[in-house]
């Protein structure tokens, strides 16, 4: 390597955080990388399948988190290194077989990456995936910056091989979606060859077979997990991951972890607290290395724990205190059990100062927690108000209009039972308040199908459900199954938008390409449903007329379980974006506005953002910035004062 | 009259059943709309003062209003309405159709009507199956297709709403009591707008007792018949006390009591019998299913039956005392049932700013009260 090109490597870089552990990946030589796409992690598989072909590595988006995380499995269990990576909700849905793997252990170093959302930024809910590997007894890891999540990224791997596990890497929106310098390494020059060795004994680890349980013997395979898992605690005690900032005898020790031990050092600074306050910032959380912690606790009394979501560290230390009580007596802690730090949602440098300010009784002249009411002010008086709601063009707002026109004509009060996706939306004014019920990936065709049977006690409402066309694939064919199998009398409705389109237009099983890029096999879901036994329609939700009517006559006459697709690509798909199927006009004399007859049904109640009200005027118009030209606007003008135009190419 | 919004359409009339489903209200705007006779309101309109409301016969109706209107004199009671003369009649050699439930004489009329450009085009009801549907008919030999009682609640005026958007200023309407009442408080032009001009050209009534829930009607004939190859329905005058449908086997009887369990309850709140508020009612002549009871009540009803007759499309003579006795007997009971529901539920003439379903003097309200009783 010339002197030049070596400065050149040298020189640190800007990643973002979802970057440097797909690099920490490839840096490890991982062959196998495979993931189901969830905000914020679905960069990381986005980048590797970048490098697939320059690599050589397989790389996939699976049809849900637990095929993805089988489909790691088996690459570790042939010996190669292998990368799994979900969103936190997604290890809810692998945890299953992760429990298993955990006894099972693994070959190859394996890592699964988990992306938590923190604060629910672009998640239902913001779940901490953390206590999943107290439960799955697997060792957790937590970049706590950019250089960390590339390099602990790759020690991982190293980690796995070694205690013969799994490892759990836990990063966060903020961590994730956030860039920073990271100093790259060298790429692995050799591949490893594949083989599954599974002619040695049941209980020999390197050539039998790989099974996780031994029925009522569990110690067979219970008993070496937990003994990997004093192991890795054994290693953590002498980890790099873990750092100490801070005077020897601190006045209060903060813990953290993650993005939180950036927030803490800030607040520190600004506080001007670095020889009163102490900073443990961990990367290795689970098991937590007993020394380590004990150490550090000797040092004080006082001790607050900053970290989101759950109080994760907080009981573990706890936990370690108590066992330690003796030596290392009375401790105060701090953290979410008291109050200091709010127990929901994302933390942030202010939250922490405003802790580090009540208990070390500082005055608050200093504090600059005004910030962000100031950021809020600007932002309010320069920017357009939104609310949350779909994009012009979007099929879904076109599709829950006539949705929610079928469920008002048929007058039976009927609902739709929702899930995860853009379409989560639908319980907002922009979907028209449809959705009733929403919960995880599948779960509102699965709620459905409940709804279906208690009709049988004389209940009348028409029980509709929608998902997605990637959740269809994902989790909600085993609901559908049920339905039709017992009879069950809803309407499943599948917004097929062609593509995972909420986390970025990644292709699902219903798509002839693969995260490669490759050709795949595209699975009809109509074929599927139909041959089911499920009466299936399909129609294009901007036939905004057709698809009420059909849905009217689907709930009129449901005996057990159907499906009406509606099939439209989502606005922002690579096929659609930028382009405008139709010029959308509004004639102003033609225009009722807020006179009887509309009262601004298209800016009141339609509300697609490329729709806006001239108050002057008295009269709608078109925002021909932001219209995507989709022009179901048209259908829905009761004057006919909205028109379309078939664009010029 | 007292004109509210649609809030308030929706809170008195539609949420507590008082609709009809007579179609007054949509198709003026996005948010009412019919669908399998019942009509919905599909989003909030937060406008104070609506068409809808303004139309609707069962939310502040002021009949003493709408008599003056029409008629020139207020509202007084009387058992068959405001009328200039009351006949017999049946379709003239010149129209004639299987379909026709008694002696055609709507259809006559509004063919008639049609071949003679007094109106452009004739909202009627026509039936896909056993759901009725409005139609806006500008060919006389579309007429005869939508002959035929239907029985169930149709939204006619929605056609009537359509064909005034589409700029037809002479329109024939046949309509139902409810319908024709809230056709004549939409030409009373209630919110006074400055372009008005009354687009109803000739108003044929029907006489009505009641009118069924369709979505109900349909369930009932489910369970006993596939509903979907009804060709006719028809009650024969009492004492017969059934209900006749005839489908491509043949006729069936189902007993009329339990036909009644599925009437709209909004029509117990109903006083009309005759569509008081037309130019021409028609209704069936006890005895004689060959015939037509026709009440004549404008002027230019009388103009147009002249010369219907005149041009053989109509065949009319004298009422026998007989039969006009008992039609006012049936009419002054449906007027003093639906009158004693309406105050029970206070519901007439009410004071303290609450809304009322009706308001007349309490002279005409004396009569009718003071009126007929059983038989």
């Amino acid at each position: 390597m010339t002197a030049g090109a070596k400065k050149r490597k040298e020189a640190p870089r800007l990643l973002m955080g979802n970057e440097a552990i797909a690099r920490g990946a490839l840096e490890a030589g991982i062959q196998i990388a495979s993931g189901y796409p969830g905000t914020p992690s679905s960069e990381i598989i986005e980048n590797l399948s970048r490098s697939a072909a320059e690599r050589n590595i397989y790389v996939e988006w699976s049809t849900n988190e637990k095929v993805a995380t089988e489909v790691a499995a088996a690459a570790s269990f042939a010996g190669l290194r292998a990368l799994c990576v979900m969103k936190q909700n997604g290890v809810n849905v692998a945890s299953d077989f992760l429990l298993h793997l955990a006894h099972s252990g693994t070959r190859g170093g394996m890592v699964l990456v988990s992306c938590d959302d923190p604060g629910a930024l672009s998640s239902v809910n913001e779940g901490d995936s953390r206590p999943f590997a107290r439960i799955l007894e697997v060792p957790l890891l937590e970049p706590g910056d950019f250089q960390e999540a590339k390099d602990m990224t790759k020690w991982a791997f190293e980690l796995s091989e070694e205690i013969r596990n799994f490892v759990f890497l836990r990063s966060v929106t903020r961590m994730s979606h956030a860039s920073g310098s990271v100093i790259i390494g060298d790429l692995p020059a050799e591949t490893r060859r594949p083989a599954f060795r599974h002619k040695g004994s049941l209980l020999d680890p390197d050539n039998g077979p790989v099974i996780s349980l031994f029925p009522g013997i569990p110690e067979l395979k219970h008993g070496p997990q937990q003994e990997k898992l004093r192991r890795a605690a054994d290693i953590f005690e002498k980890s790099p991951f873990n750092t100490y900032q801070g005077p020897e005898k601190p006045e209060l020790l903060i813990v953290t972890s993650s993005a939180c031990s950036l927030y803490s050092r800030e607040a520190v600074h600004l506080l001007g607290l670095k020889d009163r306050v102490g900073i443990l910032k961990m990367g290795t959380t689970w098991p937590l290395p007993p020394e380590l912690v004990k150490r550090h606790l000797a040092g004080t009394d006082r001790i607050l724990f900053v970290e989101e979501v759950m109080p994760f560290l907080e009981e573990n230390v706890k936990i370690l205190a108590a066992e330690a009580a003796t030596d290392l007596g009375i401790k105060y802690f701090y953290g979410k059990k008291s109050g200091h730090i709010p127990s929901v949602g994302e933390l942030n440098p202010d939250l922490v100062l405003s802790a580090l300010r009540k208990i070390l009784n500082l005055p608050s002249e200093k504090d600059p927690s005004d910030f962000l009411k100031k950021a809020e002010s600007i932002a309010a008086s320069a920017a357009p108000h939104r609310e949350l709601t779909f994009c012009p063009g979007c099929p879904h707002r076109a599709s829950y209009w006539s949705i929610h026109n079928a469920i008002e004509l048929d007058g039976r009060e009927g609902f739709v039972c929702g899930d995860i996706g853009c379409y989560t939306l639908g319980f907002l004014p922009c979907g028209f308040g449809t959705l009733k019920t929403i919960h995880s990936m599948g779960s509102g065709t699965g709620i459905a199908g409940g709804f279906g049977q208690i009709r049988r006690f004389a209940m009348n409402q028409p029980i509709l459900a929608v998902c997605g066309d990637s959740t269809f694939f994902h989790a909600a064919i085993p609901a559908l199954i049920n339905a039709v199998h017992h009879r069950s009398p809803i309407t499943v409705i599948v917004l097929d938008n062609r593509g995972t389109a909420m986390t970025g237009f990644q292709p699902h099983p219903g798509l002839a390409v693969s995260a490669m890029g490759e050709q795949a096999v595209d699975i009809d879901m109509a074929e599927i449903c139909r041959a089911l036994g499920a009466r299936v329609e399909i129609r294009d939700p901007f036939d905004l007329e057709e698809t009420q009517r059909t849905l009217n006559l689907m709930m009129e006459e449901a005996g057990g379980a159907q499906v009406l697709i509606l099939r439209q690509a989502c606005g922002l798909s690579p096929e659609k974006k930028g382009k405008k199927l139709f010029e959308v006009k509004v004639d102003e004399s033609v225009c009722v506005g807020e006179n009887c007859g509309c009262n601004r049904l298209c800016t009141r109640i339609f509300r697609c953002p490329g729709l806006l009200w001239d108050g002057q005027k008295k009269t709608a118009r078109i925002d021909e910035v932001i219209c995507a030209g989709c022009g179901v606007c048209a259908g829905i003008c009761p004057s006919g004062a909205i028109t379309k135009r078939e664009a010029q190419a | 009259m007292r004109v509210f919004g649609p809030k308030e359409l929706q809170t008195d009339i539609i949420e507590k059943g008082l609709c009809s489903g007579c179609g007054g209200c949509v198709d003026i705007c996005p948010y009412f709309r019919s669908h399998r006779g019942k009509t919905a309101m599909l989003f909030p309109c937060t406008l104070e003062k609506g068409s809808c409301y303004a139309f609707c016969p069962k939310a502040e109706v002021d009949l003493d209003e709408l008599s003056m209107r029409f008629f020139g004199r207020t509202f007084d009671g009387s058992p068959l309405g405001h009328h200039l003369s009351i006949q017999i009649s049946r379709a003239g050699g010149r129209v004639s159709s299987p379909n026709f439930q008694a002696g055609g004489t709507v259809s006559a009329l509004m063919a008639f009507a049609l071949m003679k450009g007094i109106v452009e085009a004739a909202v009627l009801t026509d039936r896909e199956k056993l759901l009725p549907l409005p139609r806006l008919v500008k060919d006389p030999s579309e007429v005869l297709r939508c002959a035929s009682s239907k029985y169930s609640a149709a939204p006619t005026l929605s056609a009537f709403n359509r064909a005034v958007r589409e700029g037809i200023d002479r329109i024939g309407v046949v309509a139902t009591p409810c319908q024709a009442l809230a056709l004549a408080q939409l030409r009373s032009n209630p919110l006074q707008k400055a372009d008005f001009k009354d687009p109803a050209a000739l108003v044929v009534g029907l006489f009505c007792t009641w009118s069924l829930d369709f979505r109900a009607f349909k369930d009932y004939l489910a369970g006993k018949m596939d509903p979907s190859i009804i060709r006719k329905v028809d009650i024969p005058p009492p004492p017969a006390e059934i209900m006749e449908i005839y489908d491509d086997q043949g006729k069936r009887e189902i007993p009329l009591a339990e036909v009644r369990q599925l009437v709209l309850p909004s029509c117990s709140f109903c006083l009309d019998m005759t569509a008081e508020f037309s130019d021409l009612s028609v209704g069936v002549l006890e005895g004689r299913p060959d015939l037509n009871t026709l009440i004549i009540r404008t002027e230019r009803g009388m103009e147009i039956v002249s010369q219907a007759r005149k041009e053989g499309f109509l065949f009319t003579e004298d009422l026998p005392e007989e039969n006009l006795k008992h039609l006012a007997w049936a009419a002054a009971n449906k007027k003093k049932r639906a009158l004693v529901k309406i105050k029970a539920e206070g519901l007439f003439n009410t004071g303290d700013g609450r809304r009322a379903v009706l308001r007349f003097s309490d002279e005409a309200a004396g009569a009718i009260l003071a009126g007929e009783d059983g038989k």
